[in-house]
C-alpha cells in the first residue's frame, strides 16, 4: 500500500495540491493512502458508496450532505484532487499563515470558506438564504419525532428570530457569520 | 576563518557531507538534492556574480557554472558566509547532516515519543474515571439532573474510598497483623454465654457474635500503648484516624464547593442559543452506533431543556398572586413540618416512658411505635411538599430546591430521635458499669476462694477468657447501632427499587393488554426517578457512616460496597424502568446545592463524635481507651511519653486561651477581607459581562 502511494501520486502533483491546499508533503502522502484504502473500485476516483462505508458519515444525520460537498455539481466521482480540495477546508488555521500573502486568493481554510462551506450544507436551493423550510428538515433529521411537530416549528422560528437581521424570515450568509462570531 | 575552510572539518561545518557538487565536481562539496531537503549551494557557484550572495548562495547551482573562487578570497561573501556558518553550527543536526546529526535526531524521536505518550497518558487518565460511559448514557436519556445525581453518587464513592483506605490501613490492618489474636483476651473473646449461637448467620447479620468481637468494631481494640514489634501506636492511631477522617471530609466538601462556585459565575443564557444548538450539536467524530443513539437523545433532551428555559423567561407573572400563593404555600409546609417536629417529639417521649416500665407488657405497635411513626410521615409527607409545591409555580430547578430543602428538615427530625435513643441507651450502659465494676471485685475474690490477694507475687489463676465478666462496652452499642441503620438502610432501598420501579414497570407493560384504561398514560404508569428522594438517602446514609466510623472501623468498608452495588443496581433501574420527566431541565452547573447540605450534615454529624470524646468517659472493659477519664487523652500521654520535653512546653503555652484567642480573631478577620475581595471580583466580573453585551 506504503509503494502503490508513493508511487502514483507524483512529486508535481503533490506540489500542486500543496500550493492549493495548503497541506504538507507527508499530510498529502497520508491523505492519499486513505483515499486508495477508501476506493475499493481501484479505478482512482471515489463514489457516494465509497463515502458512505465510513461509520462516522453514515450515522451522521447530515451525512448525505456532506458526502454531496465532496462532488462538484452533477457529477458523480471524485477524483483526489476534488476529495482534497473539499478537504482543504477542513484544515485548522495556523497563526503563521495570516501575516503570508495578503494579496492572494484567501486560502481554502480561512474561516470565512469555512462557514461558507458549513452555509451549503443547510441551504439546499443555493439560493444564499436558509429559510425556515430548510431549517425543519434539519430539525427533524436531528430529533425525530420525539419531539412533537409545532415545538419543531417554534424553534426553528426562534432560530430564525435570533439570527435574522434584516427582517426576510431567512438567514442570509453574512447573518449566519454574525450569528457565530463568538463562537 | 579562513582555516575553518581550508580544512575537511571546516568543511563539514559549512558544507554537507555528502557527494560532491555537480557543477564543481569536489573542490567544495555542497548540499546534493534530496527530496523535501534544501539545497545548499556549493561556496561560490552560482548564477554569475550579479545577484546578491546569500541569495546565490541558497539557490541550486546551474549546470555547468564553473566554482572558482574560494569563499574565504570572495570578499563579499565572507560576511553572510559568517551568518550562515554560525546557523548551520546551531542547527546542524536538525539540517540533518554533520556531527549533531544522530544526537538531533534521537532528541526528536525522544520528543515525539513523550508527546505520543502524553496524549495517550490523558486518554488513559479519561478511560480511568469509572461508569462514565454509563453516566453519558443517562444523561443524553433523562437531562442532566438526573446525570448530577449519579455524578454526586460517583464524587460520594471517591471520599469513601479514602476514608475506607485511612481507617482499613491503620486500624484495621495494624489490629489485625500485629495486635493479639483473637482469644488471648476477655475484650477479643465472645463470652460463654453467647458461644452458642455465635456463628449463626441471623447473629452475624445482626453484627453480634464473631462480628462483633473482630476488628470491624471499637470493643475489640486493646488499650496496650504500643503493639507488635513496629511498636505502633494503636490508641493514637484510632484516634487519629478518627479526627483525620472528619478533618478531610470538611476539606474535599470545601474544596468542591469553591470549585464549584466560579463554575456558577457565568449566566448560561447567550444569544444565538437556539442557532448554536441547531447548527452544531452534532459530535462528528462518533463512529459508534450506540453512542449515536445516545447523541440523538441528549441533541433531543437538550432542545427540550432549551423550550422549559424559554417558557419559564416567557412566563407572565401576576406578582401580587404569586407572592400571595407562595406565602401560602410557604405556610402549610411550616405547618406540615411544625406538626410532624412534635409528633416525633410526642413519641419519643412516649417510648422513653414506656423503656422505664420495661419491655414485656408492651404490644407490637409500642415496642415499634418510633419506627412506624418516622416511616409513615417519610411516606407521605414528601407527597404532601409536592403538592403544595404546585401552588408555587417555581421554576423547576427552584422547585426542586425548596423541595430538597423541606424533605431535608423532616429527616432532621428523623436523625433527632435516632440520636436521642442513642444518647438514652449509653447513659443505661453507663449506670451498668458501676455495677458490673462492683460484681467484678466480688467474682475475683471468689476466684482466689478467700485467699487475701494481697501478695503481688502470687500466681494469678489462669482463667479462660471467654468465662471472664464483661464490662458493658456502649461504643461498641453504637456502633451495631449505626451498622445496623445503614444495613437496613440499604436493603430498604433496594427493596423499594425493586418493587415500586420494577415491578410496577413490569405490571404497566404487560397488563396493558387486559386493562380497562390505559395504563401507561394513566394510573399508575411507569415511575420518574426521584432525585430529592435519592439524593437525600445518600446525604443522610453519609451522615451516618460520620458519625459511626469512629465506633465502627468496619463503617466506610460496608458504605463502599453499598455505594458499588447502588451505582450498579440504580443505573440499571433508571435505564430500564422510568420515563424521563415532561419537562426535562438543566441541572446548574455546580452542584453546590448538594455540597451545601452534605456540609451541614458533615456538621451535624461532627457534633455528637465530639461531644462523646470529649465528656463521655470510655468503657473500662473494651477499646483502645479503657483506662482513661476522657478519649482525648491519648494526645496528653503521647506528648509526655514521645516527644521531647521542651515540646510539651510549648504545646502548654500554645494551648493559653491568651493566644488562642487573637488567632480566632485573626481568622475571622481573614475571612472577612477574603468575603470582600471575592464579591468586588464577582461585580467587576459582571461589569466586564454587561461591557461586551453593549458591545455587540
Amino acid at each position: 500500500m506504503g509503494s502503490r502511494a508513493s508511487t502514483l501520486l507524483r512529486d508535481e502533483e503533490i506540489e500542486e495540491i500543496k500550493k492549493e491546499t495548503g497541506f504538507s508533503h507527508s499530510q498529502i502522502t497520508r491523505l492519499y493512502s486513505r483515499f486508495t484504502s477508501l476506493d475499493k473500485g481501484e479505478n482512482g476516483t471515489l463514489s457516494r458508496e465509497d463515502f458512505q462505508r465510513i461509520p462516522e458519515l453514515a450515522i451522521n444525520p447530515l451525512g448525505d450532505r456532506i458526502i454531496n460537498a465532496f462532488f462538484p455539481e452533477g457529477e458523480d466521482q471524485v477524483n483526489f484532487r476534488g476529495f482534497m480540495r473539499t478537504l482543504a477546508h477542513f484544515r485548522p488555521i495556523e497563526d503563521n499563515e495570516k501575516s503570508k500573502d495578503q494579496n492572494g486568493p484567501e486560502p481554502l481554510n480561512s474561516r470565512s470558506n469555512k462557514l461558507h462551506f458549513a452555509f451549503r450544507l443547510y441551504d439546499l436551493d443555493k439560493d444564499d438564504k436558509i429559510s425556515r423550510d430548510e431549517l425543519l428538515q434539519v430539525l427533524r433529521m436531528m430529533v425525530g419525532v420525539n419531539i412533537s411537530d409545532e415545538q419543531l416549528g417554534s424553534i426553528a422560528d426562534r432560530t430564525i428570530q435570533e439570527a435574522d437581521q434584516d427582517g426576510d424570515s431567512a438567514i442570509s450568509f453574512a447573518e449566519f457569520v454574525k450569528a457565530f462570531q463568538y463562537l | 576563518m579562513p582555516d575553518q575552510f581550508n580544512s575537511n572539518e571546516g568543511l563539514t561545518i559549512w558544507a554537507v557531507r555528502s557527494a560532491a557538487c555537480k557543477s564543481c565536481d569536489g573542490h567544495r562539496s555542497c548540499g546534493q538534492e534530496r527530496a523535501g531537503s534544501r539545497s545548499y549551494l556549493c561556496c561560490g557557484c552560482g548564477p554569475g556574480t550579479g545577484p546578491s550572495p546569500t541569495l546565490s548562495l541558497l539557490q541550486d547551482p546551474g549546470p555547468g557554472s564553473g566554482c572558482s573562487t574560494h569563499l574565504a578570497e570572495h570578499p563579499t561573501l565572507a560576511a553572510p558566509a559568517l551568518e550562515a556558518q554560525l546557523f548551520v553550527e546551531k542547527f546542524e543536526g536538525a539540517l540533518g547532516k554533520g556531527k549533531g546529526k544522530k544526537f538531533y535526531a534521537y532528541k526528536v524521536m525522544m520528543m515525539k515519543k513523550w508527546l505520543k505518550f502524553q496524549r495517550d497518558f490523558e486518554n488513559f487518565k479519561t478511560a480511568c474515571i469509572p461508569w462514565e460511559f454509563k453516566i453519558k448514557e443517562i444523561e443524553s436519556h433523562f437531562g442532566s439532573s438526573v446525570a448530577s445525581y449519579f455524578i454526586f453518587l460517583r464524587w460520594m464513592y471517591g471520599v469513601n474510598m479514602i476514608l475506607f483506605g485511612l481507617s482499613f490501613g491503620l486500624v484495621m490492618i495494624p489490629e489485625a497483623l500485629m495486635g493479639k489474636p483473637y482469644g488471648t483476651l476477655p475484650r477479643k473473646t465472645v463470652p460463654r454465654a453467647e458461644e452458642a449461637n455465635a456463628m449463626n448467620f441471623a447473629t452475624l447479620w445482626d453484627f453480634s457474635g464473631f462480628a462483633q468481637y473482630s476488628v470491624l468494631f471499637y470493643g475489640y481494640y486493646d488499650n496496650k500503648r504500643t503493639i507488635g514489634w513496629l511498636k505502633f501506636r494503636m490508641p493514637l492511631s484510632y484516634f487519629l484516624v478518627g479526627v483525620g477522617t472528619i478533618g478531610y471530609s470538611f476539606m474535599v466538601v470545601i474544596r468542591t464547593m469553591a470549585k464549584n462556585a466560579h463554575d456558577d459565575g457565568g449566566g448560561d443564557d447567550t444569544s444565538f442559543n437556539f442557532s448554536w444548538k441547531m447548527f452544531t450539536s452534532w459530535d462528528y467524530l462518533i463512529g459508534n452506533p450506540e453512542t449515536a443513539d445516545n447523541k440523538f437523545a441528549s441533541i433531543t433532551t437538550s432542545f427540550k431543556e432549551a423550550i422549559v428555559e424559554e417558557q419559564e423567561s416567557r412566563k407572565e407573572e401576576n406578582i401580587h398572586l404569586t407572592r400571595f400563593l407562595r406565602v401560602l404555600a410557604n405556610f402549610f409546609a411550616f405547618c406540615t413540618l411544625a406538626g410532624s417536629g412534635y409528633l416525633i417529639y410526642f413519641v419519643v417521649r412516649r417510648s422513653q416512658q414506656f423503656a422505664l416500665e420495661g419491655m414485656d407488657n408492651l404490644g407490637w405497635w409500642e415496642r415499634n411505635e418510633v419506627n412506624m411513626v418516622m416511616s409513615l410521615l417519610g411516606m407521605f409527607c414528601p407527597t404532601l411538599f409536592d403538592v403544595i409545591s404546585s401552588l408555587e409555580n417555581y421554576h423547576p430547578r427552584i422547585a426542586l430546591r425548596w423541595q430538597l430543602g423541606r424533605i431535608f428538615a423532616l429527616f432532621l427530625g428523623n436523625l433527632y430521635t435516632f440520636i436521642i435513643a442513642l444518647m438514652d441507651d449509653i447513659n443505661l450502659k453507663l449506670e451498668e458499669e458501676k455495677i458490673v465494676r462492683y460484681n467484678m471485685t466480688i467474682w475475683e475474690a471468689s476466684l482466689y476462694n478467700g485467699t487475701v490477694p494481697e501478695n503481688a507475687t502470687a500466681p494469678p489463676i489462669q482463667v479462660d477468657p471467654a468465662d471472664v465478666p464483661r464490662g458493658p462496652c456502649w461504643e461498641t452499642m453504637v456502633g451495631q447501632e449505626f451498622v445496623r441503620l445503614t444495613v437496613s438502610d440499604t436493603v430498604t432501598t433496594y427493596i423499594t427499587i425493586l418493587i415500586g420501579d420494577f415491578l410496577r414497570a413490569v405490571f404497566v407493560r404487560f397488563f396493558n393488554y387486559c386493562w380497562c384504561w390505559d395504563l401507561e398514560y394513566g394510573f399508575p404508569s411507569y415511575s420518574e426517578f426521584d432525585i430529592s428522594g435519592n439524593v437525600l438517602g445518600l446525604i443522610f446514609n453519609q451522615g451516618m457512616i460520620w458519625m459511626g466510623s469512629f465506633y465502627a472501623p468496619c463503617l466506610p468498608a460496608i458504605n463502599i460496597f453499598r455505594l458499588h452495588t447502588s451505582m450498579y443496581l440504580q443505573c440499571w433501574a433508571v435505564m430500564c424502568c422510568n420515563v424521563p420527566q415532561e419537562r426535562v431541565f438543566k441541572a446548574s452547573r455546580s452542584n453546590n446545592f448538594y455540597m451545601a447540605m452534605l456540609l451541614f450534615i458533615l456538621f451535624l454529624s461532627t457534633l455528637p463524635v465530639v461531644y462523646t470524646v470529649v465528656s463521655i468517659p470510655p468503657s473500662f472493659d473494651c477499646g483502645p481507651f479503657s483506662g482513661k477519664t476522657r478519649m482525648y487523652e491519648v494526645i496528653g500521654e503521647t506528648l509526655e511519653h514521645d516527644f521531647p520535653s521542651w515540646f510539651a512546653k510549648v504545646f502548654g503555652y500554645a494551648s493559653n486561651p491568651g493566644l488562642i484567642l487573637p488567632f480566632i480573631l485573626l481568622m475571622v478577620l481573614g475571612i472577612y477581607y477574603l468575603n470582600a475581595t471575592s464579591k468586588s471580583y464577582k461585580e467587576a466580573n459582571l461589569e466586564l459581562k454587561k461591557k461586551k453585551q453593549k458591545e455587540k
